[in-house]
Order: structure tokens, then C-alpha cells, then sequence
């Protein structure tokens, strides 16, 4: 973070700093941007009249001694985790502290932040003081606190005009010290600022009842620790950059990084009940047994030498993953299967050397670990106890769904795309169907289908939470958007490249996963991120289907609340904060991303 | 061009009667849709011949020398690369893409991957070479190309005539027996087009066998042991270069000859 | 072809390799063995579904259509539906109107944000992003549910409740205002504007060629404007002569009602039959060269196959389901009787009429009379969700198309000598349409399906009404599939429409 430059993808590329234009002095520029012609002075006076309303009303709303903002206040924790219980309140922190973890790390080995002169800061402040000010004086505030927030935003606007003035034109700080700052400084009011005391009894969904208490203080030494956690994170992972190439490091951490929510739910905050008899008697046994028989036939599989014999082979074990679903079988045996005969029919793509197979097999064993793990840990029951269906709501319910929903549709969606631009016609036709049946209805009729109908399509004795019934039904619709927007990533790979990989002899997997997938996907980077947005954006549908999610409860069960009657309309305008908070940062970080791959082309 | 008219090395002196046949074509054709873009196309290459194919644009040259590694599919003949016939034989394909390098037209780099990574991936993944191997094979070839340099960078930071010659180094790590040239310079600026040009020669000295589809006279004039000229899609006339340039048969040939010398 | 000398032997692609190592044979098996898979577990499925809801007792049939439901619907064309169909019909009907409007408003408002954020006024620049951005991160639904919280706390409807007693009315029952409506003669005077639409094409004809014979200038979109309204006006007066014109729908509604389930079926079938074939010899015509060599890969064959199989499993369920040829009988005749019935009124009706908004007390509460335009606070909540959501959309679809303009393209206009209004009518407008207007068919598309979020404010729109069905009646999977019916043909609706236009500028380009 020394200098200016930019780590892209094809390496680094100083960036200079465009030349400043010359400011204009006040009236001038004034005169140029607001009152240039008569239509324009029209225009600005019939804008400023809409944006003294705008702001005239929405203060007025807000301080109005008829809001409930405590009912705001009060149900911070059961917007966020909902009814989790607050004796295993532990989980929940310690979970935020790895995620927060993990920020810190990437954020240090990805070289994020960019720098920002002090005089582009100080104009920020000083804008910012005196648009405080203009709102105190349209504010309906009592004579002090009028005066208070005149003079913090006198202060905020003397501090930025000072920056202003002072530092000279080519001085800057990293962004992400100010982030840091401000951060602290927010952590810092916690400890100074009396906020109100709020706490909540939580009975039964969806009536609960509130009693003022100490959200405040329970919160602010995890929050400060988290805080600390973070920046200690980020120093970690500067001595992890100056210590190992990023070539191993990057993907270590997004490996990581796509193992964190299972593990985060499943091993932490649900807290499994495992019956260590029957993982011992049947689990580890099974997971051993297509460990080493699977590590075998792939190993046999990847060797140069093996031609045709092995494509029949993995086609076999196709066809008996597949027949095992029609046969009475543990599930775990049924998903080892079929994805051994996607290891299987993959081998050849990566068949080579014995270090090759050798990696190979470890890949083969390390992710049939994890899936046995993972479809144990679900199949197990938990040990936290609330009311209702599912141990999370709120927002983390919200964060959940959005999260797995994005993983499953990722690879769901690409195989969509890859069919729907593939040679072989019947591929196309059925990804073709399915994307445009899938994209030409609304989501909540696919989200009622899922939640209403799964548990009639599953054969008996299986089972299917409604909240896993939801996120495979909200996969499958993201994965058609997702599908499309990777395959204008995939058009965009020219002919040429399809023939020259072609020509030196590339199977057409080889060719797909090692020359086309990897331009394709950095062409969709925009897109996607976009598409994630939206993904994030509509979990609030699950509130129509009455699942717990932040939405749900800011307009069903605060407003419920004996205390907080009828206070919807302050809980949606906070619901409406956190989803555009998220929305915002995540679209802002798209355009630097975009700016950041566009610079690292040539 | 004195300088190459003046070299006592020309390939075309050499005599090639007694070698094995590389590459056999016996009437080929192919139709795109209703249009018939290769008409009855017979010609055998031996082993290290180097056969220079002209003809106008559009005649068919590209979709010819593009059949011979079936990038594309011929409907009627047969085309034999080294005693392997091309048909939908997966085996035999697989074994025509490893004999046969092709340099393109556009270069065709990969560019999401570093040179030395554009070199090496076929070697590894399709020759299963170790990777080790591979890579000091791949040094070996810039060497031999004269970039050895440039290794870490990536396609994109390169000029044209260094990307043309990282592809032939490329197609080389696959230690093809034969080569495919589609007009690997006419999109190069005259001052690399040279360079390019001393790698393919040095190419056809060490004994390749090349068919090489350009409008560089010179090069054919020296390098080609034999001119394929082809219009509509046939073959219209085969000579050595001595015999092509200067005794043309064919009044087509006499015209594409008069435009272009 | 001519056989050369050189080759005779080589006519043939040599032996065929064995079976596992061909290409062709390998591609085929792939996807066969896919497509089984997809089969089988298709089938698999439904079969479980089958066996469950039969173990519950929850036939699927479609007889709900049918049969009476309790349903009170809070507005549209029916509030008390008396079959389960005719509920869903309502359901349908409001979905469609409140996308209609909201995309016509959703456009006005995006081009004004549009334009707003291309602004070299500082502060509408600054309005218009802050417009976007605000509204594209919040999602659609919080602020439906937002807008409807709002204004249900608005006060209660009074006979002064104002802004405009009498003509405009705001409070927590939703917004009512003065309502012109299409009166008993409006069928009548259609016909004449129909007609008056005929002469004016034909004018306009005449006035283009006298335009291209003489090169004065004739302003023939002009006339012909002209000429229809003429005929509108007089349509006023004289419509009533034209009452007649029922009777002919009248006659086709009987000849619906007399045809044999087996016209349809046989039309249907041959329709089928026939367009396959001719699609087939159109693309294998177009398959053979000059000299007549019919060259067909793989999947030329399997195109062909795929089509004729099409053609004959359609044939088969034009067959075998009798019920779709009695539906298009049925809903043909019931058609045209009720435009029969359109007709059918007495010589002094007008075709127009207009009504203010009306307070009336029936109950304890006053609320607001039939006779006004009236949107009710779920209706204007999804409404303003909708349009303010897309707007932003639009918004930045507008700017981006005017943003791809080259710059070039205005500086050789201002170089021609055009003038800025003539520069954006003739140059940069329709290059910038075509930029524009995809991603809007988008949007389009989007809205209407947004418009299904009205469930989470009890505006009847299809899945609200839907819900409350299989929810009455159980039948859960035959909604679900005429939801998803629905929506696909109004998203296919409005795709052809899109692209309509979009072809139609693409052959301007040329
Ligand atoms: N994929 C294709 N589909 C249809 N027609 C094609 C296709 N590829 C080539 N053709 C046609 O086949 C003919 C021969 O093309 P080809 O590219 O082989 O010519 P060429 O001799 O290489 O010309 P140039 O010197 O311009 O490269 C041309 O008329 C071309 O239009
Ligand atoms: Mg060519």
C-alpha cells in the first residue's frame, strides 16, 4: 500500500492522477452549472424546491415525537438472528469474528483500498458540514439540539475547510485508514454515547415482548473486539503476502472463503448433535471406502495410457449413481456416487504425470470429504432450541439464503450457459427450455411452487426443510439469470481461441475449462456481481412466504409488539437502510473492480 | 529480397521423390450450405517438403489447409495425415492434432495466460508431459524463436511479430511432424513480417514438413519446394517455384501472377 | 459431380471407426443419455407427486374452474366471482392493466430521469443519481410494502377530504379522481375511425407518391392524421347507422356453436403437418448446392427428425385432448357473442363519457362511489413501486443509450450544419433508440413480473387471487400451472413486441 499502484490481473500498472481541472471560484462556477440559461435557473429552482420537501418531510418524519424508533432500537438482535437464543449468543460473535477474519486477510493479501488526496477528503467534510447544517435548520428540533447538531456541523465543515486549505495538493491517505477510523471512532461512541438501554424478552413468534435493558452494552465489547480482530487480521495477512507467493496464497483464501458458510452454520452456529456411534459405525466407513475405491479407479483413470476403456468405465459409474436413486440407499452413498462419476468423466481432462494423478486423488478425497461432512452435519439435528421452523431469522437468515444461493446457482448456472452454447442440440434445447421458462415467471410463483409443493415431489422418507426447499427453488431461478450472463461472457471468446485450442490437440472439456471458462467469467465479472446484487436484493420475497427474514419482521412482528403498536413505518425505513447499505457497497465495489480489470488489460 | 534470391540453400533444389507421403488429399471437397467452397482437391505432400499454396481471396485456401487438422469436415474424399486417415475416429483425430501444428492468421494467443503458459499447456495437458519438462522445453523454443525474454509476459504486452512467433513456438512444443502456416503475416507491419519469416525458414531448413499458405513471393520463391496455386476451390495448377513464377501454364494463373508480382 | 480421373476410389469416407471411438456416434449417445436422464427423472417426480397427492387425497384436476368459490376479490372487474375461473380471469385482468399503466408511466418517468442524469444542471444531475441509486438498492418489495404503510395512515375519506372536493380525493381508501370511460356506442364508432383508418392509409399513399412524383412537399402523415379525426369527430354523430355490424358476429358465433369438435382438430392437425413439411423441404432446399449435392450433417438430421417428431406429437394431442378443440369452439363462440352484445344498444348511446368521483355512505364508513377513476392504496402502492422501481432502470438504460452515441456522430451533424433539436431528432434519437430499447424490453418484462409482489399487499392481481384458490379448493398444482402459463405468454407477448421493433430499426439501419 506504498504507492499507486494497481495489482490487476495481468500484473501491475501504475496508475497517474488525471490532471486536476482548475476550480472554478464559487460564483462562477455557480453561475456555469445552475443558472447557465433561463431554463436551467427554472430547473434549479424547481429542483431545489422538490429537495427541500424531500428533505423537509422525511426530517420531520423521523423526528417526530410519535416515532418508535426504540422499537427499532430494542429489536436490533431479533432483526438480526431472530429467536436465537441468547445463552449461545457466543456462536454468533464468533462466527462474525472469523468472517471478520477472513475481511481483514483478503483484504490485506487482495491489496484493497486506494488512496485519497486530503484535499478530496477535506471537500468531503466540508460538504458534508453544511449539509448537516442545512438540515438542522429545516429540522423540527427543539432550540438545544438544534444548537448541538449547528455545531457539530460547524465543526465537521471548519474541520474539512482546514484539510482544505491546509495540505498541499498532492498529499494523501489510504482509504482504508479512513475506514478504519471511522470505524473506530463509531466503536468509540458506543463506549462514550449513553445510547438507550434496550433489551427484549423473546416469548413466542410471532408475538414478543420488549422491556428496556442494555442491547447497548451487551454489544459494545464484542463489537470493539471484532473491530480489533479485523485490523489484527489485516496485518496477518500483509506478513502472509511477504511470506508466500499470491499465486498459492489467493486461492488458499477463496477455497476458504467457500467453505466458510457451510462450516460457519452448520459447525458453529447450529451446533450438530452428532451421534458419535454412527458417524464412527457408518459415515467414516463409507467415506473411507469411496476414498480408496474411488481413489483407485481415478488413478487408474488418469493415466495417459488408459483411452477408451476409461470413458466406458465412468460412464458406468454414471449410470449406477444414477440408478441408486430409484434403489433404497442412504443418501450420502447416493451424492458419493454420482459425484465420483463426475470425477470419473472428468479425468481424462486432467490426466497426466503420476504427480498429476497424485493431485488428482487428493482433490477427489478432499472434496468427498467435505460432502460427506456436510450432508452429515445436515443430517443431524441440531441442538439449539427455538420456536418456529429454523434457527436463524432476520438478517442473517436474509444473508444465508443469498449466500447459498449464489454457491449453488454458480456451477448449476455455467453448465446452463456451456449447454446452451454447445454443439450438441439436445443440450441446447433443454438449457434453452429451461432458461427461458425459468426467466419468463416471477420469482414468488417459483418461491410458493418450492415451499408449498417440494415435500409432495420427494419420495418418501425424505425429507426437506422448508428453508433448504426454498434455497434449491431460488437456486434454480438464479441459476437461469446467471446462465445467461456467463454466456455473453462465453460469445465473447472469439472463434479463434476455440481453434487454436483445437488445434494443439485439446479435448473439448480441456478446451472448455482450461482456454474458454476462464475468459468468459472474467468478461461477466460485472454482470455477475450485478446479478448477485439482485439475488441479495429479492430474499426479501421470502417474507411473502412468511419465512422470518428481516422484512417479515420489521412489518409482522415488531409492529405486533404490545409496546410498539403500529410502528411499521420506522422498522421498514431501517429494513430499507441495511438492504441499501449492503446494496450500495456491493455495487460501488462492482465499478472499482470493473475500472480495476479494465486498467489491467492491454 | 536480393539477399534471398542470391541464397544457394534453397530448399527447392532438394530431391524429395524417395520420401514417404506426409499428407495425402484425394478428392476433397467440402460445401458450406449450398456453397461449394473445396472442388475435387488432390495433392500429396511429401515428407519435409515445404508447398507454399496461393490463389485469390476466397478461393479456398484457408478451408483447405484448415481440413488437413479438421478444424474443419470434409464431406467427400479422403485426407490421410501420415498414414492416419481423417474420419470421426476420436482416436485418429487426437493422433492428427498432435502431428500437426497450426500457426494462424490471427495469432490466436491465449491471452488470460502468460507466454510461457501459452506454450506449455497443450504439452502438459495433452501430451501429459511433466510440468517441469514442459517448461524447460518451452525455454528451449522461445530460445529458438528468439524471445526467450519474454516469457513472464503476456500476450497482450507483446508486438505482433513476438506474438506470431510465440504461436509457432507454441504449435512446436507439440513436436509436430508437420505445420500449417494460414497467412501467419499478413496481420504484420512490414518490419516484423521479417522476423517472422527467418524463424519459419530456419523451420523448413531443420527438415519440417510445412504447408504454408501466404503471399509472400519471396519467401515462397525460396523456402517452397513446390506452388500450389487454387481458385473456386480447385487446384488450378502445381509447379516448383522456378517453373510456377516464371513458365506459368494456366491463363488464371497468369492473371493472379500479374496482379501480384 | 463430375468424376476426375485422378481419383475414382475416393468417393467414399472409408470404413467407419468402431462405436466408442466416433465422434458422431459419441455426441449422440451423450445426449441421448442425458436427455433419458432428464426423462426419467421428470418422470420419476411427477409419479411421486402423483402417488402423495393421491395419498392426501388432493386430486389435480381443473374442475375449480368451474365450480363456485367463496372468493371476495378487493377490486376488479368482478368482485365476487362465482367460479373458481372466473376469479382467476379477474386475477389476470388486474395484473395486466397495473403492468400497462405502470409501463407506460415507468417510460415517461425513466426518460425524465434519463434525462435529468445527462443534465449539465448540477443539481437535477445530482437528483437524478441520487434518484437511481436510491431506488435501484432498495428492493422492490420493501418499497411496495413501505409506499402501501404510507399511505394507509393517510387520513380517513370524508366528503372533504380534498385536495379537490369533488374532483380529486386522497385518503387511507386509496386516490379517486374524475374517470372518462368508453360508453355503449364506442363499439359503433370504432367502425368509423376503422374506416376513417382505411381512407387515411390510402391518402397517405397518394400524397407519398404525389410527394415522389413532383417533389412538392404534401405532409402525407399529416393528412392522413387529419383525415381520422375527421372521421372520429363525425363518428359522433353518426355512429348508430352502424349497429348492424353485430349481426355479422352474431352469425359467426352460431357457425362456432354449430362446427364439429373435429374442424378444429382436423385444422389443428394439418396446420401442424403441413407447416412441418414445408419447413422441412425449405431447409433442405436450402441445404443443396448449384449442382444439386445435398450435403446434411448430423445435426441437419437431427433438426429434420425433431421437427416431424414436433409435428406428430402435436398432431397427437390435438387428437386425443378434444377438450382444447371444444375450448377454442367454446371460447370462440362466447367471443364473438359478447361483441355481438357490444352492438347491441340503442341508437342515441355515445361513445364516450365522463363522471367525477363520488363519496357515498353505505355502511359506518363513507367510502368512495363507483362512478370515479379510483386506485386503491394497494393498487397505487404496487403502482408507485413498480414505476419508480423500473424508472431507475430506464433511467440508466436512457442515459447509457444516449451516452453510446459516438461523439463524432454529433460534431458531423453540427459539421452539416443541423441544429441541436435537429441534430437529436435526426441523428442521435435513433441511433440511441437502438441501444435503448432491448434492455427497456427488459425492464418491460421485469415490471410485469414485479407486479406479482402485489400478494404482499392484497391487491388482486393473478397469484394473489391464486393463492386464495388452492388455498380454498387444494388444487395447488393447477394454479401453479396456470400462473406459470400466464406469465410466460405475457412475457412472450411483449418479447414479440420488442422485437418487433427492434427488427423494424434493424432494416432501417440498412
Ligand atoms: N464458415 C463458413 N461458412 C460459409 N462460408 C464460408 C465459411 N468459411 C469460408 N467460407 C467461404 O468459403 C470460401 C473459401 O474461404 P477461405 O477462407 O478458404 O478462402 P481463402 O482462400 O482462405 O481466402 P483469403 O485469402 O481471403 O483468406 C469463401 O468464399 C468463403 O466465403
Ligand atoms: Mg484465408
Amino acid at each position: 500500500m506504498s504507492d499507486l499502484n494497481i495489482t490487476g490481473v495481468e500484473g501491475t500498472v501504475a496508475i497517474k492522477p488525471p490532471p486536476e481541472t482548475p476550480k472554478l471560484p464559487p460564483r462562477e462556477w455557480l453561475k456555469e452549472n445552475l443558472f447557465s440559461n433561463k431554463f436551467n435557473t427554472l430547473l434549479t429552482l424547481f429542483s431545489t424546491a422538490i429537495l427541500l420537501m424531500i428533505s423537509r418531510g422525511l426530517l420531520s418524519f423521523i423526528f417526530n415525537p410519535e416515532r418508535q424508533w426504540g422499537s427499532t432500537a430494542t429489536n436490533l438482535r431479533l432483526m438480526m438472528t431472530q429467536a436465537y437464543p441468547e445463552e449461545q449468543y457466543m456462536r454468533v460473535w464468533v462466527s462474525v469474528a472469523v468472517i471478520f477474519t477472513l475481511v481483514g486477510a483478503s483484504m490485506a493479501i487482495w491489496n484493497a483500498g486506494s488512496r485519497v488526496t486530503l484535499r478530496r477528503l477535506g471537500s468531503f467534510l466540508l460538504s458534508s458540514g453544511v449539509v448537516i447544517n442545512i438540515l438542522t435548520l429545516l429540522a423540527p428540533f427543539s432550540g438545544q439540539a438544534k444548537l448541538i447538531w449547528l455545531i457539530i456541523g460547524s465543526a465537521v465543515a471548519g474541520a474539512g475547510g482546514t484539510l482544505l486549505r491546509v495540505s498541499d495538493k498532492d498529499k494523501n491517505i489510504s482509504s482504508l485508514t479512513l475506514v478504519v477510523a471511522t470505524l473506530t471512532a463509531a466503536i468509540l461512541s458506543l463506549w462514550i454515547v449513553p445510547f438507550g438501554h434496550h433489551s427484549f424478552v423473546f416469548e413466542r413468534t410471532p408475538r414478543s415482548m420488549a422491556e428496556t435493558g442494555t442491547v447497548a452494552l451487551t454489544t459494545k465489547l464484542p463489537w470493539t473486539i471484532m473491530v480489533v480482530i479485523g485490523i489484527l487480521a489485516y496485518f496477518f495477512g500483509k506478513t502472509m503476502t511477504s511470506r508466500f507467493p499470491s499465486k498459492n496464497l489467493r486461492p488458499t483464501i477463496i477455497g476458504i472463503w467457500f467453505l466458510t458458510p457451510p462450516t460457519l452454520l452448520y459447525l458453529v452456529l447450529r451446533d450438530p448433535d452428532f451421534d458419535m456411534g454412527h458417524v464412527l459405525n457408518t459415515d467414516i466407513p463409507i467415506f473411507l471406502i469411496f476414498a480408496i475405491a474411488g481413489g483407485i479407479l481415478l488413478s487408474w483413470l488418469t493415466r495417459p495410457t488408459t483411452g477408451e476403456i476409461g470413458r466406458v468405465c465412468a460412464a458406468l459409474v454414471l449410470l449406477a449413481g444414477f440408478g441408486m436413486f430409484f434403489t433404497p440407499m442412504r443418501m450420502i452413498i447416493r451424492i458419493l456416487m454420482l459425484l465420483l462419476a463426475t470425477f470419473a468423466l472428468a479425468a481424462p481432462t486432467f490426466a497426466g504425470d503420476s504427480k498429476k494423478q497424485r493431485r488428482y486423488v487428493l482433490a477427489w478425497i478432499g472434496v468427498s470429504g467435505i460432502i460427506t461432512w456436510l450432508v452429515t452435519a445436515v443430517n443431524t439435528p441440531s441442538t439449539i432450541e427455538v420456536p418456529g421452523d429454523f434457527f436463524l431469522g432476520g438478517v442473517s437468515l436474509t444473508l444465508l439464503v443469498a449466500i447459498f444461493t449464489i454457491v449453488i446457482s454458480f456451477p448449476i448456472g455455467i453448465l446452463l450457459a456451456l449447454a446452451r452454447t454447445s454443439k450438441m442440440p439436445i443440450f441446447r434445447i433443454l438449457s434453452t427450455w429451461f432458461i427461458e421458462f425459468v426467466r419468463g415467471i416471477p420469482l414468488i410463483t417459483i418461491l410458493i411452487f418450492f415451499s408449498i409443493m417440494v415435500p409432495l415431489f420427494l419420495p418418501k422418507g425424505m425429507e426437506l426443510s422448508e428453508v433448504s426447499a426454498i434455497v434449491i427453488g431460488y437456486s434454480l431461478f438464479s441459476a437461469a439469470y446467471l446462465a445467461e450472463n456467463v454466456r455473453g461472457g462465453l460469445q465473447s471468446v472469439t472463434r479463434g481461441q476455440h481453434e487454436a485450442a483445437e488445434a494443439v490437440g485439446m479435448t473439448t472439456s480441456q478446451k472448455t475449462f482450461f482456454i474458454v471458462l476462464p475468459q468468459a467469467l472474467r468478461v461477466s465479472i460485472p454482470p455477475l456481481v450485478g446479478h448477485c446484487i439482485g439475488v441479495f436484493k429479492e430474499t426479501s420475497l421470502l417474507a411473502i412466504i412468511g419465512l422470518f427474514d428481516i422484512l417479515y419482521i420489521a412489518r409482522n412482528v415488531i409492529p405486533n409488539q404490545t409496546e410498539f403498536l403500529g410502528s411499521t413505518r420506522e422498522n421498514l425505513l431501517f429494513v430499507s437502510l441495511i438492504y441499501f447499505f449492503f446494496a450500495y457497497q456491493m455495487s460501488k465495489a462492482s465499478q472499482r473492480l470493473e475500472r480495476r480489470v479494465g486498467l489491467g488489460e492491454r | 529480397m536480393n539477399e534471398i534470391e542470391n541464397t544457394e540453400t534453397s530448399a527447392s533444389t532438394r530431391d524429395l521423390s524417395n520420401a514417404p507421403d506426409m499428407i495425402v488429399c484425394e478428392g476433397v471437397s467440402k460445401w458450406y450450405g449450398d456453397f461449394q467452397a473445396l472442388d475435387d482437391v488432390s495433392a500429396t505432400i511429401k515428407e519435409q517438403e515445404v508447398v507454399v499454396v496461393l490463389g485469390p481471396s476466397g478461393s479456398g485456401k484457408s478451408t483447405w489447409i484448415r481440413c488437413i487438422n479438421r478444424l474443419e469436415h470434409h464431406q467427400e474424399g479422403r485426407i490421410e495425415v501420415d498414414g492416419i486417415e481423417l474420419t470421426n475416429d476420436l482416436r485418429n483425430i487426437e493422433k492428427v492434432r498432435s502431428e500437426v501444428g497450426m500457426v494462424f492468421q490471427q495469432f490466436n494467443l491465449f491471452p488470460h495466460l502468460k507466454v510461457l503458459d501459452n506454450v506449455t499447456l497443450a504439452p502438459i495437458w495433452v501430451r501429459k508431459k511433466p510440468k517441469a519438462e514442459a517448461e524447460e522445453q518451452a525455454a528451449a523454443l522461445l530460445e529458438r524463436v528468439g524471445i526467450p525474454e519474454q516469457a513472464d509476459k503476456y500476450p497482450g504486452q507483446l508486438s505482433g511479430g513476438q506474438q506470431q512467433r510465440v504461436a509457432i513456438a507454441r504449435a512446436l512444443a507439440m513436436e509436430p511432424r508437420i505445420m500449417l502456416f494460414d497467412e501467419p503475416t499478413s496481420a504484420l507491419d512490414p518490419e516484423m513480417i521479417k522476423e517472422v519469416l527467418d524463424v519459419m525458414k530456419e523451420l523448413a531448413l531443420s527438415g519440417m514438413t510445412m504447408m504454408v499458405v501466404t503471399h509472400e513471393v519471396g519467401f515462397a520463391k525460396e523456402v517452397a519446394d513446390r506452388i500450389i496455386f487454387m481458385d473456386d476451390g480447385q487446384i488450378v495448377e502445381t509447379g516448383t517455384p522456378e517453373v510456377f513464377f516464371s513458365n506459368p501454364t494456366e491463363d488464371r494463373t497468369k492473371l493472379f501472377l500479374s496482379q501480384i508480382l | 459431380m463430375s468424376d476426375t480421373p485422378t481419383s475414382t476410389s475416393a468417393k467414399v469416407l472409408s470404413a467407419r471407426p468402431p462405436l466408442w471411438r466416433d465422434a458422431v456416434v459419441l455426441k449422440w449417445v451423450t445426449q441421448l443419455f442425458l436427455l433419458f436422464i432428464v426423462l426419467t427423472s421428470l418422470w420419476f417426480l411427477t409419479s411421486q407427486a402423483g402417488d402423495n397427492l393421491e395419498a392426501r387425497d388432493i386430486p389435480s384436476d381443473f374442475n375449480f374452474i368451474e365450480r363456485p368459490v367463496d372468493i371476495q376479490l378487493s377490486e376488479g372487474i368482478d368482485t365476487h366471482p362465482d367460479s373458481g375461473g372466473r376469479a382467476l380471469w379477474v386475477g389476470m385482468v388486474n395484473t395486466i392493466r397495473i403492468s400497462i399503466v405502470g409501463i407506460i408511466f415507468a417510460t415517461i418517468l425513466g426518460i425524465i430521469v434519463g434525462l435529468a442524469r445527462l443534465s449539465n444542471n448540477w443539481l437535477v444531475n445530482r437528483l437524478g443519481t441520487m434518484w437511481v441509486e436510491t431506488l435501484r438498492n432498495i428492493p422492490l418489495l420493501v418499497q411496495i410494502i413501505f409506499y402501501f404503510s404510507v399511505l394507509t395512515v393517510l387520513p380517513r375519506v370524508t366528503l372533504e377530504s380534498g385536495p379537490i372536493n369533488g374532483w380529486f380525493h386522497i385518503s387511507n381508501k386509496g386516490i379517486s379522481m374524475p374517470r372518462v370511460f368508453l360508453a355503449d356506442g364506442f363499439y359503433q364508432w370504432l367502425v368509423v375511425v376503422l374506416i376513417g383508418a382505411v381512407v387515411g392509409y390510402y391518402v397517405h399513399r397518394h400524397r407519398t407518391r404525389i410527394h415522389n412524383e413532383t417533389g412538392t412537399i404534401t405532409s402525407p402523415t399529416l393528412w392522413a392524421l387529419a383525415v381520422i379525426t375527421l372521421f372520429a369527430i363525425v363518428g359522433i354523430f353518426i355512429h348508430p347507422i352502424f349497429s348492424w355490424v353485430g349481426s355479422i358476429f352474431g352469425a359467426l358465433a352460431s357457425l362456432f356453436d354449430s362446427l364439429p369438435v373435429l374442424v378444429p382438430q382436423i385444422v389443428l392437425s394439418g396446420v401442424a403437418l403441413v407447416g412441418a413439411a414445408m419447413w422441412v423441404r425449405k431447409f433442405i432446399r436450402k441445404h443443396r448446392s448449384a449442382r444439386g449435392h445435398l450435403s446434411l450433417v448430423d445435426d441437419d438430421w437431427f433438426r429434420i427428425i425433431f421437427t416431424a417428431a414436433v409435428s406428430i406429437i402435436l398432431v397427437f394431442v390435438f387428437i386425443s385432448w378434444s377438450g382444447l378443440s371444444s375450448w377454442i369452439l367454446n371460447s370462440g363462440r362466447d367471443l364473438f357473442e359478447v361483441i355481438e352484445s357490444k352492438f347491441n344498444v340503442d341508437g342515441a348511446a355515445r361513445p364516450f363519457d365522463a363522471m367525477r368521483p363520488e363519496i357515498i355512505q353505505k355502511g359506518k364508513f363513507p367510502n368512495y362511489g363507483p362512478s370515479g377513476l379510483t386506485m386503491s392504496v394497494s393498487f397505487a402502492a404496487v403502482f408507485f413501486g413498480v414505476v419508480f422501481y423500473t424508472s431507475a432502470f430506464i433511467g440508466e438504460n436512457v442515459r447509457g443509450g444516449i451516452l453510446a452515441v459516438p461523439k463524432g456522430q454529433i460534431e458531423a451533424a453540427s459539421a452539416v450544419g443541423l441544429r441541436r433539436s435537429q441534430a437529436l431528432r435526426h441523428i442521435i434519437l435513433p441511433q440511441a433508440f437502438r441501444v435503448i430499447l432491448p434492455p427497456t424490453g427488459n425492464q418491460y418484462l421485469n415490471l410485469t413480473k414485479n407486479t406479482s409482489l402485489a400478494i404482499a399487499v392484497g391487491y388482486s392481481d393473478i397469484v394473489q387471487v391464486g393463492t386464495t384458490v388452492f388455498n380454498q379448493t387444494g388444487k395447488t398444482l393447477p394454479v401453479v400451472g396456470i400462473w406459470m402459463l400466464f406469465y410466460l405468454s405475457c412475457s412472450l407477448t411483449i418479447s414479440v413486441i420488442v422485437n418487433w421493433f427492434n427488427v423494424r430499426m434493424q432494416l432501417v439501419e440498412r
